[in-house]
């Protein structure tokens, strides 16, 4: 008996091909923004990610507290600070080297060999945070402390930068959710109209003593059909289109930090979401509309 | 097999369709309902069916008291009775096979067993072989005949018949009221036909109900009518 609805589905999509195919070209530009959107989403996400990863907090040591138990009692009270995640000392020894490697230029190195004997550095304490919108709190906490000399950090344009970008991406949420709505919306419109022209079958249907669920269950998977139909060139065009991307790209856009998410799995997960939600927006846009003209009043 | 009693029928727009209608059918009767335009032979067959809810009075069928029904119950209702009606409503995508055995398919009859079905009531329409036609490509009485078999299928004992012969010239209609007649003796199916054909209801005499203004103004056990006016 399951068989039946699959069967009268499929029949009713190639009876009512034009009507079909006008629903499914509704679903097909719905999806192709809606892909568009998650695939920017999700890549100001993962960069988001990567620069909150990379925020860390330099603390410098003041010259007076330069030994260990003072320094011990620093990282402590480091550590103590609600949301940090690591705390790494670095000697002041190993700053001069880092900073004298930062340099390509052999003869600059050479320059400020002389300095080694009567370093100039702090020594110095890196912070992790657990996430990079704590940044900010964390830094001021930290620079209470004593025997720090200087805090410092990605600064405040960087912080707002990762704030813009997480409001970019509940944006981009919400574009998602209310473009899937538009698309139930379209394809409810579009089958109420296939299934406008079979009101009197209905009747029929019903004169012969047919359930409500029993009417409605071809029409539904007449929906999810169309919805399947429309998802085709969406995911054929994302998989292609963004794989492409990478590839000439090089996984890079703009600079450095702006990396792209690798296309495998992430293309082939974002291909099934966009499956799911032309399933859901066919079963939801025709159960509407059938449902429609299963209202009885008498 | 059919009771009414006391039966008022009142349109929310005022119009009192049916008023104090008082009549049964027995098991196996064959019964006309005749009378003129807006006499409340539709409505009559609208409570029979189950589509509208008498304003009061019981109306009974099969012995079910259909004015209880709730909507969800209507659908199983009707699987105890078979409707014919006038513009013959068979499901213009399906063929003759397929709208016969949808009646089947409702009460979850299996395949093998629905095949047998639709060819034994196909024999008894005598339209075997127009099986896999579509309705448009049938006649007006083909057509009929078919509506006729596929209420017939599921094996109801009561036949409701609104004006089945109205859309049919008089020889087709002939054909249709010997048929109905024959699936009366033959399966001993209660048939309740609301026309407005004199000439069909003075040659095929049987019991003959008339309404006029929404109440019974005659119930002939012999059958055969002369309008006043005539």
């Amino acid at each position: 008996m399951i068989s039946r609805p699959i069967k009268e589905g499929f029949s009713g999509v190639g009876r009512h091909l034009a009507m079909a195919i006008s629903s499914a070209i509704a679903v097909t530009i719905t999806l192709l923004i809606i892909s568009l959107f998650i695939i920017f989403s999700y890549n100001v996400q993962n960069f988001t990610k990567n620069i909150e990863s990379s925020m860390e907090i330099s603390v410098m040591v003041d010259y007076n507290y330069e030994d260990s138990a003072k320094e011990d009692v620093i990282q402590k009270s480091i550590e103590a600070i609600d949301g940090v995640k690591k705390v790494t000392y670095s000697n002041k020894d190993q700053e001069f080297q880092y900073y004298i490697d930062s340099f390509d230029d052999e003869k600059t190195k050479e320059a400020f060999e002389p300095f080694k004997d009567d370093n100039p550095m702090h020594d110095a304490f890196y912070v992790e945070a657990a996430s990079g919108d704590q940044i900010t709190e964390i830094a001021s906490e930290i620079q209470k402390i004593e025997g720090v000399a200087e805090v410092n950090y990605g600064g405040q344009s960087t912080v707002s930068m990762v704030d813009t970008m997480a409001m970019v991406r509940k944006i981009g949420g919400f574009l998602v959710i209310g473009l899937t709505l538009l698309a139930i919306f379209l394809i409810q419109n579009t089958i109420k109209l296939t299934i406008s022209a079979r009101k009197d079958e209905i009747t029929i249907m019903r004169n012969v003593g047919a359930t409500n669920s029993f009417i409605r269950s071809p029409f539904v998977i007449e929906g999810i059909i169309i919805g399947v139909l429309g998802s085709i060139i969406p995911i054929a065009l994302t998989v292609w289109g963004y794989t492409t991307l990478y590839q000439q790209s090089g996984g890079i856009l703009v600079s450095n930090m702006f990396k792209l998410v690798k296309p495998n799995p992430y293309i082939f997960y974002l291909a099934g979401i966009l499956l799911g939600i032309g399933v859901v927006v066919g079963f939801v846009g025709s159960l509407l509309s059938v449902n429609r003209y299963l209202r009885w009043k008498r | 097999m059919i009771e009414c009693e006391h039966v008022y029928k009142q349109y929310k727009n005022g119009t009192n369709a049916l008023y104090d209608v008082n009549f049964s059918v027995k098991q196996g009767e064959f019964v006309y309902i005749i009378g003129p335009t807006g006499s409340g032979k539709s409505t009559l067959i609208k409570l029979l069916d189950g589509e509208e809810l008498p304003t009061k009075g019981n109306v009974e069928v099969v012995g079910i008291n259909v004015g209880e029904l709730k909507r969800k119950q209507v659908p199983i209702y009707r699987r105890n009775i078979g409707v014919v009606f006038q513009d013959f409503r068979l499901l213009p995508t399906k063929t003759v096979y397929e709208n016969i055995a949808y009646a089947l398919e409702v009460i979850n009859m299996k395949k093998p067993q629905i095949k047998k079905r639709v060819d034994e009531v196909l024999d008894v329409v005598s339209l075997k072989e127009k099986k896999t036609s579509f309705p448009h490509e049938l006649s007006g009485g083909q057509q009929q005949r078919i509506a006729i078999a596929r209420a017939i299928a599921n094996r109801p004992k009561v036949l409701i018949a609104d004006e089945p012969t109205g859309n049919l010239d008089p020889g087709k209609s002939d054909q249709i009221m010997n048929l109905l007649e024959r699936i009366n003796k033959r399966y001993g199916t209660t048939i309740l036909m609301v026309t407005h054909d004199l000439t069909l209801v003075n040659k095929h005499r049987k019991r003959t109900v008339v309404l006029e203004h929404g109440h019974i103004v005659a119930d002939l056990a012999q059958g055969g009518y002369v309008r006043h006016d005539q």
